[in-house]
């Protein structure tokens, strides 16, 4: 068990390599570093939403299988998101993108990172909508460019998330449900690409219970 | 609201805001995905994306009626469905309803009302490629249902998960194979395929327990069968149309039968029901008879009347019944004045037996917005800011003249066998005309 330095409580399990924790009871946020965990100061606490996620929640797409473990939320001009951070049976990490009711699963691709456009992105050159990228064969193109703020987070996370966190977010999307989803944070662009799917395609198992609703037998 | 009601709906993952406008409640129930809240009582845009609620547009017109109502759950597919939102919708030609459907572990779905006919929908994610014929899809061919068009949403009530008010345009084009269609929406910002899947009317009706009487009519639209043989007759499918259309008027006036009238009048209250008026007595004196029931106000604004009439078989005591309404709103707003609705409405009743008919009514009339103030000894308060409500400028009922009578003829139908008739050899006549 790893103790919350603020306020002691567990902060649970914690997956491979993910250096920040919010704990749950006291929203501090604490960076795992060498010489133990160490408070950053305070996350604002997540707003109720209807999300059928939650830290725990189980998935298994294509014989792979997802553990929950954290959650960020982003705020933009038109609305909010959530980004659940999967961990695959192997130890890698995957993004699942919550949003209208739908989920872009994305895995990691830091050759995507060469790309000249997402390197010029990086150091501030923007991306415009309409702008096309090769990915494995599929063309796909600039649709959606979000500039957003962390509103709140939960569970472990490989980057820290202090109130004002900025985020620019562009989406590529393919006629055939490919995404691919270019993220910068602070100076750091990473490349994720994937599908979309609707929540029940996922198999997801332990999915949180919304009053008022019937969790599906096959979701518990 | 009080605490008990706050604490179901924070657990529900339901909210609920004042408008800013109107005052009136809001209950959001997709918390966290809404982005657009269309309030039900006075029909203005608010944005959902921050803490409180900020008025986008203001309006202060009654919203229209759907006959699907918000925060109704009903199973369809498989699965139970919240409605959340409901959408007014035209084109050059027609208006229709369109709801959408939420359920967490889902996502959403929508469900289109068109002329009594419904649909089901879902988002495709999985785009069709198209090519000159038209599309593919799955593997399937879909052909084109005509050109494209310009959708306007003309009512916007609910919460939506993208940003969407009243006026807003996208163009629009369809895609069929067999019955079930593909249609795309096109906006500046994002082009969205959705399929859509017919449903039995019954079948909508049963999962969201809709009062029939609230239920849209099916349109009486017989396919043309005359016009489907000898397709290279142009001439010979002219007149199978021609004469067609002339059977059909003969037909109904033979099946409209003798006049039987009769003329009376309702007092509706305000805020209860004034039951079983005897409006009159009529005959009918064939088999079965069309009966049209029109009720006419005068004067009113800013006001519906809900009608319901009872037509009571004196031989049996079995009643017949039907619903009207009439409402007419106005006001001024940013664009001029405006004025929506009409003080009268026309009821028709197919298909009434041989018999001697009492018909009765029961009448009410309300005010808008619905409930602005309910005091606490039960009674209402008209809103004080609108001049036009107050409720010493206003007498305490709207009178409407009923006039009931058989034999009534569905010109209205007439017309439409008559464009169905024609509508083949119009086509092809086009076609050779574009092709010569």
């Amino acid at each position: 068990m790893i103790a919350c330095p603020s306020c002691g409580a567990d902060l649970g399990v914690r997956g491979t390599a993910l250096p920040y924790s919010t704990c749950g009871y006291c929203q501090s946020l604490v960076v795992h570093g060498a010489a133990g965990p160490e408070d950053l100061g305070k996350v604002a606490s997540l707003p109720f939403d209807v999300s059928p996620l939650q830290l725990g929640t189980r998935f298994r797409v294509d014989g792979i299988d997802f553990l929950t473990l954290g959650r960020v939320r982003w705020h933009w001009q038109d609305g909010a998101w959530n980004e659940w951070l999967l961990e695959a049976a192997d130890g890698t990490h995957c993004w699942l993108g919550e949003a209208m009711g739908l989920f872009m699963l994305t895995a990691e691709r830091p050759d995507l990172a060469q790309d000249p456009m997402i390197a010029r992105f990086a150091v501030g050159v923007e991306i415009k909508l309409g702008q096309a990228m090769q990915v494995d064969g599929h063309l796909l193109r600039a649709a959606d460019i979000r500039r957003a703020q962390c509103v709140g987070s939960e569970g472990h996370l490989p980057f820290p998330t202090l109130p004002g966190t900025k985020l620019t977010n562009v989406d590529f999307r393919s006629p055939d449900g490919l995404i691919l989803s270019v993220q910068r944070v602070g100076g750091e662009v990473t490349a994720w690409f994937g599908t979309i799917y609707e929540f029940a395609d996922l198999n997801p198992r332990n999915a949180r219970a919304i009053d008022g609703w019937t969790l599906p037998a096959y979701m518990q | 609201m009080n605490g008990d009601a706050a604490k179901r709906e924070a657990a529900s993952g339901a909210r609920s805001v004042a408008c800013p406008a109107c005052g009136g409640r809001i209950v959001a129930r997709a918390t966290g995905y809404a982005v657009t809240l269309g309030c039900a009582h006075c029909g203005s845009a608010l944005d959902a994306t921050r803490p409180e609620v900020e008025l986008i547009a203001r309006h202060k017109r009654a919203v229209a009626k759907f006959p699907l109502a918000l925060g109704k759950r009903g199973y369809l597919f498989d699965q139970y469905w919240d409605v959340i939102g409901a959408l007014k919708r035209k084109d050059a030609l027609d208006i229709w309803n369109e709801y959408l459907l939420f359920n967490p572990y889902v996502g959403y779905r929508w469900l289109v009302e068109y002329k009594g006919d419904w649909q089901f929908g879902t988002m495709v994610l999985d785009v069709p490629e198209a090519d000159a014929d038209g599309i593919v899809w799955r593997g399937e061919r879909f052909t084109s249902a005509g050109p494209d068009q310009q959708v306007t949403a003309t009512c916007v009530i609910g919460e939506f998960y993208w940003r969407i008010k009243a006026g807003d345009q996208v163009r629009c084009v369809s895609f069929e194979r067999g019955d079930v269609s593909l249609s795309c929406e096109v906006t500046d910002e994002e082009v969205n395929w959705t399929q859509l899947v017919p449903i039995a009317a019954r079948e909508v009706q049963t999962a969201f327990a809709i009062d029939g009487r609230k239920m849209p009519g099916r349109r009486f639209a017989q396919q043309a069968h005359a016009a489907t043989g000898a397709a290279d007759d142009l001439l010979a499918m002219f007149a199978v149309a021609g004469i067609g259309a002339f059977l059909a008027l003969v037909v109904m006036l033979l099946l409209a039968g003798p006049v039987s009238r009769t003329v009376g009048s309702v007092n509706a209250p305000y805020g209860k029901t004034r039951e079983g008026v005897l409006i009159g007595t009529l005959e009918i004196k064939r088999d079965w008879q069309l009966v049209s029931l029109k009720a006419q106000g005068q004067d009113f604004d800013n006001r519906w009347v809900d009608i319901d009439y009872s037509l009571v078989d004196r031989r049996t005591g079995q009643a017949i019944g039907g619903y009207g309404l009439a409402e007419r709103y106005s006001g001024v707003d940013s664009d001029g004045s405006w004025v929506e609705g009409s003080r009268g409405a026309e009821t028709l009743l197919g298909h009434v037996p041989r018999g001697t008919y009492d018909l009765y009514v029961d009448a009410e009339a309300h005010a808008w917005p619905i409930d602005a103030t309910l005091n606490p000894d039960g009674s209402v308060s008209m809103p004080p800011d609108g001049s036009q409500l107050s409720t010493w400028a206003q007498p305490d009922a709207i009178t409407m003249t009923i006039v009931a009578e058989t034999g009534a003829l569905p010109s209205g139908n007439w017309w439409t066998v008559l464009v169905l008739l024609l509508a083949w050899p119009m086509a092809i006549l086009w076609w050779r005309h574009e092709n010569d």
